[in-house]
């Protein structure tokens, strides 16, 4: 309890509000104590000396003092909104590491568990190939997270290689679904492709993949039904778009915008998943921002389920010269590899 | 197994399945019987309608944590022996954990055997407990007397009930009574363990203690430290 009042007197915003009612009430005791003291001047001097008390007031020190006042507020509320943000990041930052922590133990733990029931146990043939196929998929989950992460940490230094081609958007999104149901181990009509979307895109196949199967994992974990998952793709003149559409918990309004961001998450109780790292849209939202293109969430609210919609530009009818600065650099980067190939 | 815990009724509740499974695999192979839980709502709907002698408890769980389904579960029965495994390995985990009334901790990953072992001391330091408690079951000290067998205490403010290690561990130093019990002794007597696992658990147990009994609980006077010795309890108040 102690602890509780304590950390709330030390609120960044109580100690902020304090400081500046602080300093304007002696902001105002000055004026006051300066007005008062003018006017004695002025009748005093009046009578004494009317020569020497000045006929108007001094407008300029009057503007300056002002315009020096409200800089100073600016200056303070800017310290205190950056160091409020800072704050912020490292609460979330925290959490970060509890959940990556668990992320990465979870996993683990089941292998070790396998692992040991092997080496002290006769364990019937068909119950260690299950056995093996549980670590398998725990192994992947640890091989998938490792890869984000990575892939934020590249993203954040500039430092990840792409390799961007055109790919017809029809042949390539449904080929990345279909290896994402294999790797999930997802029972046939799980994920369900409607529509087309006949037209090009340029793509990485890579990051491509690590962008539909955060999606497609987010939808199965927040859906607790056996409806399917509809992966729906439609083209128009500039956009190619690409909806993931599930019937599970939804995502309440206010958290919409949030959910994008870096290590953010949102809890409902009434939520069947519990785990995950706050990585997975925040890198989603990001490889497609790297390719041209932009992903928005759709949900009307608690139980009514969730659309993530992913829009790329359409191969030679939009964003043409930034499409063209990533072929580019894609053949850069192929003949810097292959002049390195040489070397070795 | 020979000592009669065969066919103990055992309740996983773990979320993530294939862990789930290892468990229950290996559990069944010791020949207790098992059963399930995925999340903290079906946790409670199990315990409600069904009896079991242990359960084992993650914390990171779906609808109800860990933490509210060890509470639910101490409402209805203070003697089930919980064992909280999970991957929260904070020292702020482990005392919210015993806190909320699990008897023991183990944090993913974990060894099997060391798993196999806890589970078995649990419920065999179950089985004594009502042995014992058959012999003498209630103690008084102070203004506080404590029924072994029914698990209720009654101290000169107020009347709850205690969890069974609680219980036990407050019996042993009862019982060896004005000798210096070393935690080590504790780990081995009560908690049937014999190997060398951190003694921070039973500090945590004898500062819930303290909280129950004492006048005082920073100044203890029936339940004192003896450095780098162990505790003693005394019920002479000089």
């Amino acid at each position: 309890m102690k602890m509780k009042r304590k950390s709330t007197i030390f609120h960044p915003l109580f100690i902020f509000i304090i400081s500046q009612l602080a300093w304007l009430s002696l902001l105002g005791l000055w004026i006051y104590w300066f007005v008062s003291n003018y006017i004695i001047f002025n009748q005093v001097g009046n009578r004494l000396a009317p020569q020497m008390v000045p006929k108007a007031t001094n407008i300029f020190a009057l503007v300056l003092g002002v315009c020096l006042l409200l800089f100073l507020l600016l200056g303070m509320y800017l310290i205190f909104s950056f160091l409020n943000r800072q704050r912020q990041i490292t609460q979330l930052y925290d959490n970060f590491i509890a959940n990556i922590t668990h992320e990465l133990k979870s996993p683990l733990a089941s292998i070790q568990l396998y692992l040991e029931t092997l080496n002290t146990r006769e364990v019937p043939l068909q119950r260690r190939q299950e056995f093996l196929n549980l670590m398998l998929q725990d192994a992947n989950r640890l091989q998938n997270l490792i890869n984000n992460i990575l892939q934020i940490s590249g993203l954040q230094k500039k430092i990840n290689v792409y390799h961007f081609s055109i790919y017809n958007a029809d042949a390539l999104i449904s080929q990345i679904i279909k290896e994402t149901e294999q790797k999930f181990k997802l029972s046939a009509g799980k994920v369900r492709i409607t529509g087309a979307a006949n037209k090009s895109i340029v793509a990485d196949v890579n990051a491509l993949k690590m962008v539909f199967d955060n999606l497609v994992d987010n939808a199965l974990k927040y859906s607790m039904n056996e409806h399917p998952i509809t992966v729906h793709l439609a083209a128009h003149v500039q956009n190619v778009v690409v909806e993931i559409i599930d019937r599970g918990i939804g995502i309440e309004l206010n958290d919409q915008k949030k959910i994008f961001q870096k290590f953010q998450r949102v809890y409902y109780s009434y939520s069947p998943n519990v785990k995950g790292t706050g990585l997975g849209l925040y890198l989603a939202k990001e490889i497609v921002k790297y390719h041209g293109g932009k992903i928005s969430v759709y949900s009307r609210g608690k139980n009514t389920g969730t659309t993530f919609r992913v829009e790329f530009p359409v191969y030679h009818a939009k964003k043409k010269g930034y499409i063209q600065y990533l072929l580019k650099l894609t053949q850069k980067n192929k003949e810097a590899e292959s002049e390195e190939f040489e070397d070795e | 197994m020979s000592d009669g815990l065969n066919g103990s009724k055992i309740l996983i509740v773990e979320d993530e399945e294939s862990l789930a499974i290892g468990l229950e695999y290996n559990l069944t192979e010791e020949g207790y019987i098992i059963k399930r839980a995925a999340d903290g709502r079906q946790a409670m709907e199990m315990f409600s309608c069904e009896k079991f002698d242990l359960i084992i408890l993650d914390i990171m769980l779906p609808f109800y944590n860990g933490f509210e389904v060890a509470d639910f579960i101490r409402d209805k029965d203070p003697q089930i022996p919980i064992l909280m495994l999970t991957a929260r390995g904070r020292a702020t985990d482990r005392v919210h954990g015993l806190e909320a009334g699990a008897d023991d901790y183990l944090t993913k990953p974990f060894h099997l055997e060391e798993l196999l072992l806890r589970v078995r001391g649990m419920l065999k330091r179950k089985a004594w407990y009502k042995d014992i408690t058959a012999k003498r079951s209630t103690a008084t000290f102070g203004g506080n007397s404590i029924d072994f067998h029914a698990l209720v205490a009654q101290t000169p403010t107020r009347s709850f009930k205690l969890t069974l290690q609680e219980a036990m561990v407050l019996r042993y130093l009862v019982e060896n009574k004005g000798r210096v019990v070393s935690r080590k002794e504790l780990l081995e007597n009560v908690w049937k363990i014999n190997t060398e696992i951190e003694t921070r658990t039973v500090d945590n147990f004898i500062v819930r203690l303290r909280k129950y009994f004492e006048p005082n609980p920073s100044k203890p006077v029936y339940i004192k430290s003896v450095r780098s010795a162990g505790y003693i309890f005394d019920d002479e108040i000089e």
